[in-house]
């Protein structure tokens, strides 16, 4: 994997964040959610014209090949406006699989484009879940079975399905408009779904069989996880932001709230650990760049995603209390943030699972102080 | 004489971990407490004899000439060895001050003794009323002839009983219209009537810090350093390197793997709600390393160092407090015994780790202090 100079992803920072703020900011997360729940088709578009799906794609096969760093910063932008675009699944999981395991495809190049959006089926409810264990069969080109926590299958064009094979476990691709399937959404905090899917004989084409998959899935969760931890740091950093303009301007007793020792200080709190999140997080994303050990990878991005929950679970919580009586009302934008974090922290395991993880992958590499 | 800084950062850190590695003393490494100079006297001579005794100063005083970069390195590599820093307040407060404002007589004199500990320095700021306020220090000096005679006191004053010189704070013009007016640098001898020195037991059991009493005592003139009444901003602009070095991240480290050691021999490790908070403890240091390395980086860009460095040293040293409090935990019933417990071969002075991390949040600038200075200088909050 090629990583990025500084000079590169500040440069990437900055557009990303232009076409964001130029798009509404924060203002169109908020239409969004209050129209459909959903996301912008034309902004899909968009993205795509600047390359950002294909960002850790090698140039060779239509990306951009810069590597997670990069990924990490459109990412940050991506929290920073809490935009609801299935940005981080796309490059982390969807295409994280498929560049792996088939970069032939011809889906690869209209997930680039942005001409389809793909989610990834590869969980299931109950004991172990995926992949190996999976309930969920593919025979005879149909799949049976039901997949769970399912991101962005609301407006998805179809999904990427791990299941149990004949041979070992399977990669299959089934439209979102296949016979046999049903979607049944559960609302999120943040207005977005998740979908548990159920198949009852639905066609699917398959792309991969065997450990390939196992180890490609395994790989593509390390980066997506990662990137969700860099799409919570963004979250954070603009929670804070929103923050600290409000505690400078609001007053009581004569004076900005922001005067007063008590909220000064756990305003620095906020901003040391935002700091140290960034600070990780970004050191991760470089690292995994340059390592080619799975259960390292794993290892760093567990580091991650703990770390960067740990930090926005902390700011938009106390966001919240800063903001008084008005952050508990839906008119103010910390509250959309709030509820993106919360959102953002439960997908692919919170602060807690990944300081489990974390620790028994340290014990068992003997990484040692 | 060897252009250190000319070598690469892996070779320097080779070099300096190697002569750590094979010369220090074994019985000296990782000392629990500051030793007099008389202890540590024999490694002395050999930093002294190897020119290594002052890294940060340049190298036509007798230094190494490090910039920043290699002097982390220097610095880690002596603290991942356990390598005690000696009776440095000479090399690292005295001599930089002398070097950036001291007049060429007083460079002549006194830098080759703090090299050689001929002289052995203590710091006199702090004062019973002059602590986080310390520009409300009220220890004065009045010119007399040739010389000043001071009065007043200073407290919490690190290794005074065993210091032949105290560099000071004092107030010299007590009518300037704002207290850090007024305020000169000035060196001074301990030998002499009217000064006392006493210790001051701490809650571990040592006596490190000293109260120090002038009652009419003497200095020359000439032991002013830089100008009358400019000594309050000359004692800040020392202060930036400091910054990061007290935010440096091996105190925590240090303790982190005691605590794994010891957790892991006495079965705490296998506890899920044990594990969890040293999972904890672990990241928060791993984390911290991480934003160390980026203001390192920018140090070794040449850039200085904003007020948001302090942020370093809030967040390592409760996180070296909270590490300290897990071996307590971790110790059980054992966990208020005083001296070492012996776990399999490994032996942990809890207490003396807990009471170690305890002054990390008071000196230095105390952890409330660093954080008033954050919310204005960094995030510009108003008064």
């Amino acid at each position: 994997m090629l990583s990025s100079d500084q000079e590169d992803l500040r440069l990437l920072r900055e557009s990303a964040r232009t076409l964001f703020e130029r798009a509404g900011g924060s203002g169109r997360a908020r239409k969004l959610r209050d129209a459909s729940g959903g996301w912008d088709s034309d902004m899909i578009g968009e993205l795509a014209g600047a390359g950002v799906f294909g960002v850790t794609v090698p140039e060779a096969n239509g990306g951009l090949g810069m590597g997670l760093a990069a990924g990490g910063v459109i990412a940050e932008e991506v929290g920073r406006v809490i935009a609801p675009e299935p940005v981080v699944l796309t490059i982390g999981l969807s295409l994280g699989l498929l560049r792996r395991l088939r970069p032939d495809h011809p889906k690869m190049e209209q997930l680039i484009n942005g001409e389809t959006t793909l989610a990834v089926a590869w969980q299931e409810r109950g004991p172990g879940g995926a992949p190996a264990d999976a309930t969920c069969r593919y025979a005879d080109g149909k799949l049976t079975g039901s997949k769970a926590w399912v991101v962005g299958a609301a407006g998805s064009h179809g999904f990427l399905v791990v299941a149990g094979g004949q041979n070992g476990p399977v990669l299959v691709l089934t439209e979102a408009t296949a016979d046999g399937l049903s979607v049944d959404k559960r609302v999120q905090a943040d207005g977005s779904s998740l979908g548990e899917l159920s198949f009852s004989g639905t066609p699917a084409e398959q792309l991969a069989e065997g450990s390939a998959v196992q180890d490609a899935l395994a790989e593509a969760i390390s980066d997506v996880t990662a990137l969700a931890a860099a799409e919570l740091v963004g979250l954070s950093d603009r929670a804070f932001e929103i923050t600290l303009d409000y505690i400078k301007t609001r007053e009581q007793f004569d004076k900005p709230i922001g005067s007063f020792q008590v909220i000064q200080h756990r305003a620095v709190d906020l901003n040391v650990m935002l700091e140290v999140a960034q600070a990780c997080v970004r050191e991760v994303l470089a690292q995994m760049d340059c390592e080619t050990v799975p259960k390292i990878r794993a290892r760093l991005a567990s580091r991650a995603k703990a770390r960067a929950v740990t930090a926005a679970k902390k700011i938009t919580r106390d966001a919240i209390q800063l903001h008084g009586a008005v952050g508990y009302t839906d008119e103010f934008d910390i509250g959309l943030y709030l509820n993106r974090a919360l959102v953002l922290s439960a997908w692919l395991g919170d602060d807690v699972y990944h300081r489990r993880i974390w620790l028994d992958a340290r014990e068992e590499e003997g990484v040692a102080q | 004489m060897t252009d250190w800084n000319a070598m690469s950062d892996a070779e320097f850190r080779k070099e300096v971990h190697q002569f750590f590695e094979t010369e220090y003393p074994e019985e000296l490494r990782h000392l629990p407490h500051r030793p007099k100079f008389a202890e540590i006297e024999h490694w002395h001579r050999k930093l002294h004899t190897k020119g290594w005794v002052a890294p940060a100063w340049p190298a036509e005083y007798g230094g190494m000439g490090l910039n920043a970069a290699k002097l982390l390195i220097f610095y880690e590599e002596q603290q991942r060895g356990g390598v005690n820093r000696g009776r440095d307040m000479g090399v690292q407060m005295v001599g930089p001050l002398i070097i950036k404002f001291g007049t060429q007589k007083q460079k002549d004199y006194w830098l080759p003794r703090i090299l050689s500990c001929e002289d052995i320095w203590c710091q006199g700021y702090s004062e019973p009323g002059a602590g986080s306020d310390l520009a409300n220090l009220r220890t004065r000096a009045e010119i007399d002839g040739d010389d000043f005679v001071i009065n007043g006191q200073k407290i919490w004053t690190t290794m005074a009983h065993d210091a032949s010189h105290i560099f000071m704070l004092v107030r010299t013009d007590p009518n300037a219209p704002k207290k850090q007016q007024g305020i000169s640098f000035l060196l001074a001898p301990m030998d002499q009537p009217g000064v006392d020195v006493r210790t001051i037991t701490t809650l571990s059991g040592e006596t490190e810090f000293c109260e120090v009493f002038f009652d009419n005592a003497r200095t020359p003139r000439e032991n002013l350093v830089g100008e009358l009444n400019k000594g309050w901003s000359m004692a800040k602009a020392l202060l930036s390197f400091e910054r990061i070095f007290i935010g440096s991240p091996s105190l925590a480290q240090n303790a982190l793997g005691q605590l794994e050691s010891f957790a892991r021999g006495r079965g705490a490790y296998d506890d899920p709600v044990f594990r969890d908070r040293f999972a904890q403890a672990a990241l928060d240091v791993e984390d911290h390393a991480a934003l160390y390395a980026r203001f390192a980086d920018q140090l070794k860009r040449g850039e200085t160092l904003g007020a948001d460095v302090s942020m370093l040293k809030i967040w390592v040293t409760e996180c070296f407090q909270r590490i300290t409090e897990l071996m307590i935990e971790a110790a059980g019933p054992d966990g208020g015994t005083v001296g070492p417990l012996q776990v399999g071969n490994v032996s942990v002075d809890v207490l003396a780790s807990f009471y170690k991390a305890r002054p990390t949040t008071i000196y230095g600038g105390s952890n409330e202090i660093q954080r008033n200075i954050l919310s204005k200088a960094v995030l510009g909050l108003p008064d």
